[in-house]
């Protein structure tokens, strides 16, 4: 047997001693989370792991719904005075873990936070990019003036979680890992955190919100999918989420558990080098390098989106865990085109599509991408792969852990990369994805393929600065086709998300994949 | 009737011995067939399943026996890309032995050399020599060839030369001790009194009479580094993922045990494990037949 098995053999053993020593209490529940958490600090990395911890003990001025729609958090509304300047009417009576009152002062304290992080690995200055100041009106009333016409504020300050400026003023990282500063407004709040392993919270009894249900919360950390899924089977947790594909129907099909199941707002796709001429690992049949910018000609993107077999991906790979992709942002999201259609899958007509661009032996590439981020990333990999190969696009495959697929993305060592993206709005997704890169606008961060279009710049730019709704989507939906139209990546699918629980707990399954143990509901047989 | 008298030659004495244990002669023969089937992987499999443009993912994970979409019967199943299991469990074993046996015998030779060289010299070379094997040899083998694939990447040629570092000191160490004893025998005196140059004695004499403990070393080896490539391959190591050998297909295959398909992780295992009991087998009657004091 190999390590990995025994572990998780030890694992259930173990559960099984506690479970006949002494059952966890009715108000307790234990959540399986399935990515590594690298610090507790909520203002230093924007990964989801680490915010879906964070969430618990600490919140945000704007709130969104399990479907991402905007709702209040610990803002109860908000307006735009005039195209630069918005008002934050913030909650009253909403305390602090420590007892003390939250005001206007913390949001703006928790506004500057994230920028004055030294050594941050970030992801939080793209929210708070367009903030030119925010002040404290009155303890309940918050103005925050944007540096030129921003309709997505709102959106944006959902990222910024609000900490204690008593608590987390001159705190580290490293406060928070301690627990020190772990005093946030949330549900819960924090009792002890062992890295690597669990974090165990108690319920704050003055929340505003209401009463959760659970008096204890353990969130542990169990990234091997046989080893989460172990651990549900054998009592040791309530909860696991993302729920391996391969053990789903064993899952679905056993009566003492329950599954719980949505379209994640995350859409994975692939990028593809159009601003070198020669981009890395591209060469042709015979080892030769092609023509320039192999990947600029919108025939062999479309060859390649025709290659691929979307249905046999979600079927096969995914065991139903996916919807085939056409757009940039998921059914529920803000600024999704229903009209818009995958390609169909058509090898033939892959064929005839390369040969007219001049590659009649296809060519060779080198598809990278992560091992341990998205749903069965590496299975994705390797059958994109093997569905390239068979159009003539001889495909290599190279997996890695994320930390070292972005640490090469980086070095711009790859050219056609594997990517999953979760926005609240089409017009957002198309800024970090899409835009022509500008480091100074914040545009284009993920855009690796360097793609550039004009036409979908200016669309994006006129949304995002329209704070009226409705004109917004509008205009995020038509850039978002035109994008999509022109392949600005190829679009493999959107991820479907599931939780697996105790079958008498119920769970409203969110579209941006978070796990809330104040959101899980008892006693539903 | 001078045949009778004559001294039957070393080898065939060994050999007529060795076959005298029933198990150790079926594990021979097995060792035989799976090296065989190593061999002529690409001529025995129904695919080749390192060629991608051969998979087909709409025949993933199809159980034992099932038919494949291009006509062919999938006997031992297939894995999560629609590759055949046969296919890959010859082409994996193929690796898994060509890396077991190459990087052995480098060791071999690596060590060889060093223990003969350490055990002349004598003195703070030799000390120094012992030493350093130490050190080498309070390591977990495989804590070493991890941190070496850390430092120099990933690659089958890579793998090879971590289990050449991880295996020669024991060589090196058995031979210091085989050959520390046979310096001292009369004939090495005879052959210095001779005016026989250093190498001449160390590879034509001495040599010889160190070799059965290595031998024996040798074939417990091969199996140890078999196993180590599999362990390396299954912490995702070794050879591109789309190029799986054994450890691969196991790890690929333990996400779907819970699921009840057992097949991809179970027959790479268990032609894993027939591999290293049959080479134990056979090592262990070489030990039996080679040490006299055993006899």
């Amino acid at each position: 047997m190999n390590k990995k098995a025994m572990i998780s053999f030890a694992s259930s053993a173990f559960a099984l001693m506690l479970l006949l020593t002494g059952p966890a209490s009715a108000a307790d529940l234990r959540i399986g989370l399935s990515g590594e958490v690298t610090s507790l600090d909520p203002h230093l990395l924007a990964s989801q792991p680490n915010l879906t911890v964070a969430r618990h003990v600490f919140e945000s001025l704007t709130d969104v719904d399990p479907q991402t729609k905007l709702i209040p958090g610990l803002a109860e509304s908000w307006r735009a005075l005039d195209a630069l300047t918005w008002e934050f009417k913030l909650r009253r009576g909403v305390k602090f873990h420590d007892g003390s009152e939250f005001t206007a002062e913390d949001a703006v304290f928790s506004i500057a936070r994230p920028l004055s992080i030294k050594g941050s690995p970030g992801g939080f200055a793209s929210s708070v990019r367009a903030v030119e100041s925010a002040t404290a009106v009155d303890r309940h009333t918050l103005r925050v003036r944007t540096k030129y016409p921003y309709g997505a504020l709102p959106e944006e300050l959902n990222s910024i979680l609000i900490v204690s400026r008593k608590h987390a003023q001159n705190a580290g990282p490293e406060d928070f890992d301690s627990g020190r500063a772990m005093v946030g407004t949330g549900p819960y709040r924090f009792v002890r955190y062992q890295r690597g392993d669990r974090l165990e919270l108690a319920r704050h009894d003055n929340w505003w919100g209401k009463t959760p249900p659970w008096t204890r919360v353990t969130l542990r950390v169990i990234p091997a999918d046989p080893s989460r899924t172990a651990a549900l089977l054998s009592g040791e947790l309530d909860v696991i989420e993302h729920v391996p594909s391969a053990d789903l129907k064993n899952i679905i099909k056993n009566n003492k558990l329950r599954v719980s199941q949505n379209t994640s707002w995350r859409t994975i796709l692939l990028h593809l080098d159009q601003y070198r001429a020669q981009p890395p690992g591209v060469r042709g049949p015979d080892g030769k390098p092609l023509a320039d910018h192999p990947f600029r000609a919108l025939r062999v993107r479309r060859a390649m989106s025709m290659a691929i077999n979307r249905n046999a991906i979600a079927e096969r790979v995914m065991e139903g865990l996916a919807v085939p992709a056409a757009n940039i942002v998921s059914p529920d999201v803000f600024g999704h085109n229903t009209a818009l259609k995958p390609l169909p899958y058509d090898p033939e007509g892959a064929k005839r599509l390369l040969e007219e661009a001049g590659y009649p032996k296809g060519f060779r590439i080198t598809l990278v991408g992560p091992n341990n981020r998205y749903i069965n990333d590496q299975q994705i990999l390797q059958t994109v792969a093997q569905l390239l190969t068979r159009v003539g696009i001889q495909t290599r495959v190279e997996a890695m852990p994320m930390s070292a697929f972005l640490g090469r993305v980086r070095k711009e060592e790859t050219a056609v990369s594997l990517l999953g993206w979760g926005s609240f709005a089409a017009d957002l997704a198309l800024r970090s994805l899409v835009a022509t890169p500008n480091p100074e606008k914040g545009y284009g961060a993920w855009n690796w393929g360097r793609y550039a279009n004009p036409k979908v710049d200016t669309l994006m730019e006129q949304a995002l600065a329209s704070v009226d709704r409705g004109k917004r989507e509008a205009l995020a939906r038509e850039a978002n086709t035109l994008a999509m139209q022109d392949l600005a990546f190829i679009p493999l699918h959107h991820q479907v998300v599931s939780w697996a629980m105790r079958a008498d707990l119920a769970y409203a399954p969110r579209t941006d994949e978070f796990t809330f143990a104040h959101h899980f509901l008892p006693g539903v047989r | 009737m001078s045949a009778m008298i004559a001294a039957p030659s070393p080898l065939r004495e060994a050999s007529a011995s060795f076959v005298r244990d029933r198990i150790a002669l079926a594990a021979m023969v097995l060792l035989c067939l799976l090296l065989t089937a190593a061999l002529g992987a690409s001529l025995l499999s129904p695919q080749n399943p390192y060629d991608l443009a051969q998979l087909d993912i709409l025949d993933a994970r199809l159980a034992p026996g099932s038919a494949s979409s291009a006509g062919g019967t999938y006997w031992l199943g297939s894995d999560g890309q629609g590759r055949d299991l046969l296919s890959a469990i010859l082409y994996g074993l193929r690796i898994s032995l060509g890396v077991g046996i190459l990087s052995t015998l480098v060791a071999l030779a690596l060590g060889l050399a060093i223990g003969l060289a350490s055990a002349r010299a004598g003195g703070w070379i030799d000390a120094l020599v012992m030493r350093v094997v130490d050190l080498q040899l309070s390591f977990p083998s495989i804590l070493v060839a991890l941190i070496l694939l850390a430092v120099a990447g990933q690659g089958v040629d890579r793998i090879i030369v971590a289990l050449i570092v991880v295996q020669w000191a024991y060589y090196a160490r058995t031979v210091r001790g085989a050959a520390l004893v046979e310096l001292k025998r009369e004939y090495v005196d005879a052959a210095v009194c001779a005016g026989y140059g250093e190498a001449r004695i160390l590879f034509r004499h001495v040599l010889p009479n160190v070799l059965p403990p290595l031998i024996v070393v040798a074939t417990v080896q091969v199996a140890h580094a078999i196993a180590l490539e599999a362990t390396l391959s299954f912490l995702g190591l070794g050879l591109p993922i789309t190029e799986p050998s054994l450890g691969l297909l196991i790890a690929n295959g333990y996400t779907y045990l819970l699921a009840g398909q057992y097949w991809i992780s179970m027959f790479p295992g268990l032609a894993l494990l027939l591999t290293i009991v049959a080479i134990n087998l056979v090592g262990d009657r070489l030990r039996d037949v080679l040490n006299p004091r055993l006899q």
